[in-house]
């Protein structure tokens, strides 16, 4: 084999690596984009936690717990990953702070449902649906926003 | 009943390549993020595994010996040497997924994390493949799996709107980039064209004893079995795009997959589909551990199948066994199987040409196949699968780089 034949695979398993990786923020522009992936990540995350409360009496008990613990690790990874990024200026704290403010939000209360359903059930399943809707939909504004 | 008998080994091969792991979430994510924009692929797909699959079925009863047996011989050591590393290698790790994918369905209705499922699941499978007959194997799982179709039944109590579906065929959503499209696609081709699909059905043939006579029961596997798990494929992603694209909710696993069937049919729907979930990859679990045994087998000239005591395979059995241990402790890694099967989706729409290459030279090689070799049309459409495979070929991993795997 000639040598860059033989470095072939190892530069395919380190492209393979690097992109599996969180890349920093280059400018305000390129962080304020990935706080809109963000955003719609955790209301991708939000809109399973409510079909699991919404749509309870048509699941299984395991199939519901399951579905809301995945949308809690899922928002946790999302505010970690994000939470990981330098805001590159000034500028773009207050971005950080609004897409934190949600998601964090979007985190606990799908967390306070997870150890409702462990006990006795959720206790309002409409108004706990409601409430994740109206958080589902400020975060695809903010995703729509900083496309 | 006899005739659906006859046909579960198309059934069983054709969930492996349309319904397995990969494809169950691959289907429900593209669905969600492109509609029903890339249902095309999945039609190409059909044709082009019907094409394929029916020179391998041809081959095993005409010759009485399996695809991978005659590329060494066709090809030459060397060139068989590659394809068996290409397809040993996505094979393993294709297992690997669906021992995983048959543990998260367990997780699904027990709550016990799936970890704790994968050796019983990887115990089972082994013991399956070491005691049971292959046709009692295929009839048990292609037939179980068929829980599936519940998806298209979930489909219509869903109540879509069936006009914006079919616009969605023609018009991919504008906020998706070009080349995030064209990875799905490949991925979607690679997918439904999985390569140990051909070397599992010709071995398959060969374990049925399959002559001339069986030419028309090879053929109706294929042409039943392979369009049976397009169909299911479209319905997944049809539900996905019903349920999740409105609310631009994107599914990153098995539980998210089969939400659309519980919203549509409630608990006795789940548990139907969680059943067609299991024996689908459960299934597929056997077809890529059996594949793995058999393309090496093939290779080296042992003594291969389960149509001979395994005291006469041994070697055989071995690789099996050895092939399911990686597996499994692969995914005792707690490496994502979801993640696993879509980067083995990728891998194998790279390794397309080395597979299906071969088939069609030997499909129309007189020596082999006396007056059986392909006709006209059999030709014209592997020789344009043929230019097809090899540009997914070329195109999959760049644009799995460029793309972030299709993030």
């Amino acid at each position: 084999m000639t040598p860059p034949a033989r470095l072939a695979p190892l530069a395919l398993l380190t492209a393979l690596v690097l992109s599996a990786c969180v890349s920093p923020a280059w400018d305000d522009h390129d962080y304020a984009l990935k706080a809109g992936k963000t955003a719609a990540s955790a209301a991708s995350a939000v809109r399973f936690a409510r079909s699991a409360v919404a749509y309870r009496d048509r699941m299984t008990g395991p199939y519901a717990e399951g579905l809301l613990t995945e949308a809690v690790q899922d928002l946790s990874s999302v505010n970690d990953q994000f939470g990981g990024v330098q805001p590159p200026s000034d500028a773009s704290d207050g971005i950080r702070d609004e897409v934190l403010r949600l998601t964090e939000k979007a985190e606990s209360e799908v967390e306070e449902l997870l150890i409702q359903t462990r006990r006795d059930g959720v206790k309002d399943p409409a108004a706990a649906a409601r409430e994740l809707d109206g958080l589902a939909s400020e975060l695809n504004d903010f995703a729509e926003k900083h496309k | 009943m006899k005739k659906l008998v006859a046909v579960t080994l198309g059934i069983l091969t054709a969930f492996g390549g349309f319904v397995d792991i990969g494809d169950l979430v691959a289907n429900a994510v593209v669905g969600s993020r492109f509609g029903m924009s890339l249902a095309w692929v999945v039609i190409v797909g059909i044709v082009g595994i019907c094409v394929f699959a029916e020179m391998s079925g041809r081959i095993a009863a005409v010759s009485q010996r399996p695809v991978f047996d005659l590329v060494r011989e066709r090809m030459g050591p060397r060139a068989g040497l590659v394809n068996l590393g290409a397809s040993f290698f996505i094979n393993v790790l294709t297992l690997a997924a669906e021992i995983g994918g048959s543990a998260l369905a367990l997780e699904l209705v027990t709550g016990l994390n799936y970890l704790l499922w994968v050796p019983p699941v990887a115990l089972v499978a082994w013991l399956v493949m070491w005691r049971v007959k292959f046709e009692t194997m295929e009839r048990v799982f292609g037939l179980a799996g068929l829980a599936l179709v519940v998806f298209i039944v979930a489909l219509w109590r869903l109540g879509p709107d069936w006009g914006e579906l079919t616009t969605q065929l023609v018009r991919p959503p504008q906020d998706e980039g070009v080349p995030t499209y064209l990875y799905y696609a490949i991925a979607l081709l690679g997918g439904a064209m999985t390569p140990y699909e051909v070397f599992f059905f010709s071995s398959g043939g060969v374990e049925e004893k399959w002559t001339r006579k069986d030419l028309v029961t090879a053929r109706a596997n294929v042409f039943v079995g392979f369009p049976l798990g397009g169909a299911l494929s479209l319905a997944i992603a049809a539900c996905a795009a019903t349920v999740f694209m409105p609310v631009a909710a994107e599914p990153d696993s098995l539980g998210q997959m089969v939400l659309p069937v519980a919203q549509g049919l409630g608990k006795v729907g789940l548990g139907v589909v969680i059943l067609g979930v299991f024996a689908a990859t459960f299934g597929a679990t056997l077809e890529t551990a059996l594949s793995s045994g058999y393309s090496l087998s093939q290779y080296f000239g042992w003594q291969w199948g389960k149509y001979v005591v395994p005291g006469r395979a041994a070697r055989f059995h071995v690789t099996v066994l050895a092939s399911v241990i990686v597996a499994t402790a692969l995914i005792l890694t707690t490496i994502d199987p979801i993640k696993v099967t879509e980067y083995s989706l990728v891998f194998s729409a790279a390794a397309l040409p080395l597979t299906y290459l071969p088939v069609l030279m030997i499909a129309n090689d007189p020596d082999y196949m006396g007056q059986k070799v392909n006709g006209r049309f059999s030709n014209v459409l592997g020789s344009f699968y043929m230019v097809l495979l090899l540009v997914v070929a070329l195109a999959a991993i760049p644009l799995m780089l460029a793309t972030k795997a299709g993030q």
